[in-house]
């Protein structure tokens, strides 16, 4: 019941036209930190993603997901109170039980009301009930609600903020309208605990973290997207994601960021990296949905050469009724070479429509 | 030996065979009796037992509530639904909302409808595809309405929401849950805007894990929230209610169990006649070899029958009965006690069961004392020829010496204290009184015959010196007839005593008390509780118009204390009439009390309030307010009739320091001397433009409560009149029998030259005898149980003092009332007796 609701006004928003109330993201944004990494109102479509590849000390493995969504209904909504509705607050929040050979998966929606959710630079948080990731000094506690699960994690960053794309914006598509600011954290240093099933389990492992806000929609003809987080062992990691056409052909907006040992980002554009499923399917029961979970990555200027699987095939978080929100997101391991040397590595693989068009813009 | 079968054919059967009218009549009158307890059993479930669900529509899974008086700050939900629980937190604002054109009242429910949808909730397709979104449509003036309401979506519903009427567009209709009385669902911040609630909800519902126990998730809650809300089970105020409500409802089961009693006296009278009537029988099946126990069981059987048939069409009546009842009762709810529609009235088996059981167990228990006299008959003794007259044994002084032992014990029961706050003791003096003048009865009968026969000789001749000699002789018979008259005249009288006493002191308390010249409410439907508000700024306004010396405002809050319903009164303690003139416990005046008021944390309470908590001046009362626990000091009591549940009254300006919303529930204006009363009224009305008010002058404000209690005690009168339509049925009954029992004597006197309007005259003048004896009992038996009534079960019941008060009209009324319809009912008997045959008469013998 719930999720159908959620799954219907995400569809809706997506075919809203682009209200003049917002901003687009335009090149020569000045970024700045900590106060980018809370919320921007201006923008209509504002995201945070956590996910990360984490091992409990008996060498039981995890993989979780926390997303945080802000949509902008009517920033200019002249209902008084506390309840008016400027913008809607989506989450989504999985836990792969890889050793476990399960996939959990929650969603929850809500407004601002009267602090039920949110990204405030005040407060230093981005929360959706008790749902939440704090900063306290340079660190960022996740916390993470259900009856099922619940997960207590600190998050320390390796490495500076990247900024990717070009100019401050990630172009998504042809046009000055069609971009994002898009901002990671790659490399997330991360420990804490997982409550799961009444069970607690003391977890180390590493994060990536996405942050990222525009206005624009989805290009008509694109359906979907594969996007990828790799984190090597040499402490390097990789962002790489391909756009794809109704056709199954390739947009050449399709872009990456490579980021080396010192924290140091390069941009990748679509001629400068390979990524192709080599064949191996999932075919997700609740959608129907035909996923790739095994993937190449070939990136010659690097001289990396990546081969991609996934430890748990079932990991699609789906939303009740819409198959166009329906998606494939979870954890991978990494094999491969770099220069000839044998190169390992985890990271979270995320296909969207697959089940029918996403209707969520591309990351 | 005859066989039971063979006994109860020939002792039972065939007598009653003969007689279709008197058994269709005393049938009748167990019928009737039964048909009154469970029509007031029924009608209390369905109009009594319905509100809860206004209150509990749509809270599904939740187990815990957090409320606050006026209201829960927003921020608590924020509070909440950010713990680190697995809890579902769901914020409500719950309401009323009138329809204007038909008056109907709705409940009216604000949910998050964002973040969760209630089961059977759903979205017009065309919705989906509109260009607006799906946020807005949820958010914006729609609303989702109940099947009830006939809406479809797409529709216009204009609501008067306090005292304001706004248009609602219908997105959708939601599945009827059983018994509410329709439902308008909208999103809380549209309720909230609606409402005027200002960052406020009414109630946080809270669903938690089995694991820990509930006590342990409320100390950890409790341990986060502010100290001015209140965290409670979810359906406390239910419960609450219902628990009020109880008192009110054990008084009516009471009552309606008097008709019982009435209809007990004729079941006895019945079978003690029968008994009388068959003793030749009775002794012919005897010699033939019956038992002494077959000829118990058969008169038993015959009570059985009579309760098991009078039972089941008691069962049809009391259905039919509840119908009128529930619209009683249901008013009487509603402006008492709390918003409720009725809900259907359910004839369970269970019901079923009770009405057989009732009517079986009355006849029975009714019968067994004269069936054991049937037992006893010798069959020598009853085949004597010429031994058909009564024999009576009736011991008039032993049983006046039992009436009053009934009657110290009733007194001592009447000073017992309540139990559970249901005055049990009460009740049994009640009964203890009745039963001691049943047993004084025969003294009274034969006193008052015997010194009355020589005025009635002069007065109504030859005949009504029979008439009353008869009686006299009769004396057994009559004096049950005579009890059962009086024990309904009794409650008739006592209740009528009571409601004329209680009416009395309300209109003296109005007077006393209502000072102002014109009243201002907003134009919802009136109820117990709910208490809608008019706009501030509007008091400001309306005083300062030219013809207005002073405005004083009175906001309500419903509030729950110890477990108990209460309504919080805030008011203006300065100002020309500051809370009207009220009577305190003290004797002090509104003045001095008001001046006190202001001086601090202090509050007065009503005498209903403090009888039901045992309240003192100088002691104090705790209440969560806005942030903090307040601490109330009494410093007096005062007489109010205003509400069953109590008024706890405090200053306006202190009151506002807890409690933010300055918006108020009713306004008293008062006019400046030599204003003109209609011209300022008229001035207010174009003033309040755009609001939904109604204005009130002094005294149609006072014509309307009075109406208010009228209909409030309309369902008292109804038993009564039930209670004196089932003894006038049993006297027509008895008197029937008693024509037949005395056609010898009947016969004879015609034989011996009696015209027939004689007859009839001496019939009539006994009906009429037993009709006025009746009426003395019942008045002197009314006058003491209407004593009880207000000092002992209304007092402890519902904490009033009432002001004892002869309401001369209504009892002559009645008592005229019943002294005719007593006369009417002998009026089918005494055509039997003329159209008796005295030569077949005789020639029986």
């Amino acid at each position: 019941m719930r999720s159908k609701a959620i799954a219907v006004l995400l569809l809706l928003m997506s075919t809203l036209p682009m209200p003049a109330q917002y901003q687009q993201a335009m090149s020569g944004y000045r970024y700045e930190f900590p106060r980018d990494h809370f919320d921007h109102p201006d923008y209509r479509t504002e995201w945070w993603y956590y996910t990360g590849n984490l091992k409990a000390a008996d060498g039981h493995r995890f993989g979780f997901e926390l997303t945080f969504f802000r949509q902008g209904v009517d920033r200019s909504s002249q209902q008084a109170g506390d309840w008016a509705v400027r913008d809607v607050y989506l989450a989504h929040l999985a836990l792969s039980d890889i050793d476990g050979g399960h996939f959990y998966h929650t969603e929850r929606l809500n407004r601002a009301g009267p602090g039920l959710a949110g990204a405030s630079p005040e407060q230093q948080r981005v929360w959706n009930g008790n749902w939440r990731v704090q900063w306290i000094g340079g660190h960022q506690q996740l916390q993470a609600i259900t009856a099922d699960y619940t997960l207590h994690l600190t998050m320390t960053s390796r490495k500076p903020p990247v900024i990717h794309g070009r100019n401050g914006i990630s172009q998504k598509g042809a046009g000055e309208d069609n971009a994002s600011h898009y901002i990671s954290f790659t490399r997330l240093l991360t420990s804490g605990e997982i409550e799961l099933n009444g069970k607690t389990y003391t977890v180390e492992g590493t994060s990536w973290m996405d942050h990222e806000f525009f206005s624009s929609g989805l290009d008509h003809d694109e359906v979907g997207w594969d996007w990828l987080s790799l984190q090597l062992a040499d402490n390097t990691e990789l962002m790489l994601y391909r756009l794809r056409h109704k056709d199954g052909s390739v947009d050449p907006y399709s872009s990456g960021t490579y980021v080396d040992a010192n924290g140091k980002s390069t941009f990748l554009g679509a001629r400068d990296f390979s990524m192709a499923p080599t064949g191996e399917t999932y075919a997700s029961p609740a959608m129907k949905a035909i996923y790739p979970i095994a993937w190449k990555v070939a990136i010659p200027s690097l001289r990396l050469e990546l081969q991609l699987k996934t430890p748990l095939a079932s990991q699609e978080l789906t939303s009740g009724a819409s198959a166009g929100l329906s998606y494939w997101e979870g954890a991978i391991d990494i094999n491969g070479t770099r220069g000839g040397t044998a190169i390992t590595g985890v990271g979270y693989l995320e296909m969207t429509g697959y089940a029918q068009p996403m209707t969520l813009e591309p990351k | 030996m005859m066989s039971r079968l063979r006994v109860f054919y020939r002792l039972i059967v065939r007598p009653l065979y003969r007689e279709p009218a008197r058994t269709l009549l005393t049938v009748l009158a167990v019928a009737l009796g039964v048909a009154v307890v469970l029509a007031i059993e029924l009608a209390g479930d369905a109009a009594a037992g319905s509100f809860r669900s206004s209150i509990e529509t749509l809270t599904g899974s939740a187990n815990l509530e957090v409320t606050a008086v006026g209201g829960v700050p927003d921020n608590v939900v924020a509070t909440l639904a950010t713990l680190p629980y697995p809890i579902k937190v769901e914020p409500r604002i719950d309401d009323f909302a009138t329809i204007p054109s038909t008056g109907q009242s709705i409940p009216l429910v604000g949910l998050d409808l964002i973040a969760d949808h209630p089961e059977g909730f759903s979205l017009p397709e065309e919705e989906r595809a509109g260009t607006s979104s799906l946020a807005q449509t949820l958010t914006a003036d729609n609303v989702w309405v109940s099947s009830r309401l006939g809406a479809k979506p797409g529709d216009t519903l204009r609501l008067l929401i306090n005292d304001e009427v706004h248009p609602y567009t219908v997105r959708g209709v939601l599945k009827d849950s059983g018994d509410t009385g329709g439902l308008v669902l909208m999103d809380i911040g549209t309720a909230q805007r609606a409402l005027n609630r200002a960052n406020r909800v009414d109630r946080i519902l809270i669903t938690v894990s089995a694991t820990p126990s509930l006590e342990q998730w409320e100390q950890r809650l409790r341990s986060v929230l502010p100290a001015g809300v209140e965290l409670r089970r979810q359906g406390s105020e239910s419960s609450e209610n219902r628990k009020m409500l109880s008192a009110f409802r054990w008084n009516l089961r009471i009552l309606s169990y008097v008709a019982l009693v009435v209809g007990a006296f004729l079941i006895f009278n019945t079978i003690s006649v029968s008994v009388v009537r068959r003793r030749p029988e009775i002794g012919i099946a005897r010699a033939l070899g019956a038992s002494r126990t077959a000829v118990l069981s058969a008169f038993l059987g015959e009570a059985a029958c009579f309760g098991a048939v009078g039972g089941l069409i008691g069962i049809f009546l009391g259905r039919l009965l509840a119908i009128g009842a529930v619209r009683l009762l249901g008013a009487t709810v509603d402006n008492l006690y709390v918003s409720s529609t009725p809900a259907p009235i359910q004839l369970t088996p269970l019901v079923i069961l009770l009405g057989l059981a009732i009517g079986v167990a009355v006849s029975l228990a009714s019968a067994a004392s004269p069936a054991r006299e049937a037992s006893l008959v010798s069959p020598v003794e009853a085949m004597a020829r010429g031994e058909r007259e009564y024999t009576t044994r009736v011991h008039k002084i032993r049983d006046l010496w039992i009436g009053f032992a009934l009657a110290i014990a009733g007194a001592a029961a009447s000073f017992a204290a309540a139990i559970a706050g249901k005055p049990f003791f009460g009740y049994a003096a009640a009964l203890l009184f009745i039963a001691a003048s049943a047993f004084s009865i025969p003294a009274l009968v034969s006193g008052l015959t015997k010194i009355s026969s020589g005025m009635l000789l002069r007065i109504g001749g030859v005949e009504a010196m029979l008439a009353s000699r008869s009686l006299a002789s009769s004396l057994r018979r009559t004096s049950v007839l005579v009890g059962a008259l009086a024990t309904a005249i009794a409650m008739t009288t006592s209740v009528g005593i009571m409601v004329g006493s209680f009416r009395q002191t309300v209109q003296v308390w109005m007077n006393n008390q209502l000072k102002a010249d014109l009243f201002v409410a907003p134009a919802t439907n009136p109820s117990a509780d709910r208490h809608p508000t008019i706009d501030v700024s509007l008091s400001e306004k309306l005083a300062a118009l030219p013809g207005v010396a002073g405005v004083d405002r009175f906001r309500e809050y419903e509030v729950s204390y110890q477990g108990l319903p209460a309504i919080l009164g805030v008011g203006d303690t300065l100002g020309p009439h500051p809370l009207g003139k009220v009577e305190f416990f003290s004797g002090r005046s509104t003045e001095q009390v008001n001046h006190e008021l202001r001086d601090g944390d202090n509050v007065i309470i009503s005498e209903p309030l403090a009888n039901k908590h045992h309240l003192r001046t100088g002691e104090s009362i705790v209440l969560p307010l806005g942030d903090a626990q307040v601490r109330f000091r009494i410093i007096d009591i005062f007489y109010d009739y205003g509400t069953e549940k109590g008024f706890m009254i405090i200053d306006r300006t202190r009151a506002l320091r807890y409690l933010h919303d300055p918006a108020v529930s009713n306004l008293a204006i008062y006019v400046a001397p030599g204003a003109d009363v209609e011209k300022v009224r008229k001035e207010l009305e174009s003033v309040a433009a755009g609001h939904n008010l109604v204005i009130y002058t002094n005294r149609s404000l006072r014509a309307q409560a009075i109406q208010i209690f009228d209909r409030t005690f309309a369902i008292t009168y109804a038993l009564e009149v039930v209670a004196v339509i089932v003894a006038v049925i049993g006297i027509a009954g008895a008197m029937l029998a008693l024509v037949i029992d005395r056609r010898r004597e009947l016969g004879l006197l015609r034989f011996l030259g009696a015209a027939v309007s004689q007859i009839r005259k001496l019939i009539l003048v006994e009906a009429g005898l037993i009709g006025l004896l009746a009426n003395i009992a019942g008045l002197a038996l009314g006058i003491v149980l209407s004593l009880l009534l207000i000092f002992v079960i209304n007092k402890q019941s519902f904490g009033w003092t009432i002001r004892f008060h002869w309401p001369i009209a209504v009892l002559l009324g009645a008592l005229t009332l019943v002294y005719v319809a007593t006369v009417l009912a002998g009026f089918y008997p005494a055509r039997v007796a003329t159209s008796l045959n005295p030569i077949e008469v005789v020639h029986e013998e």
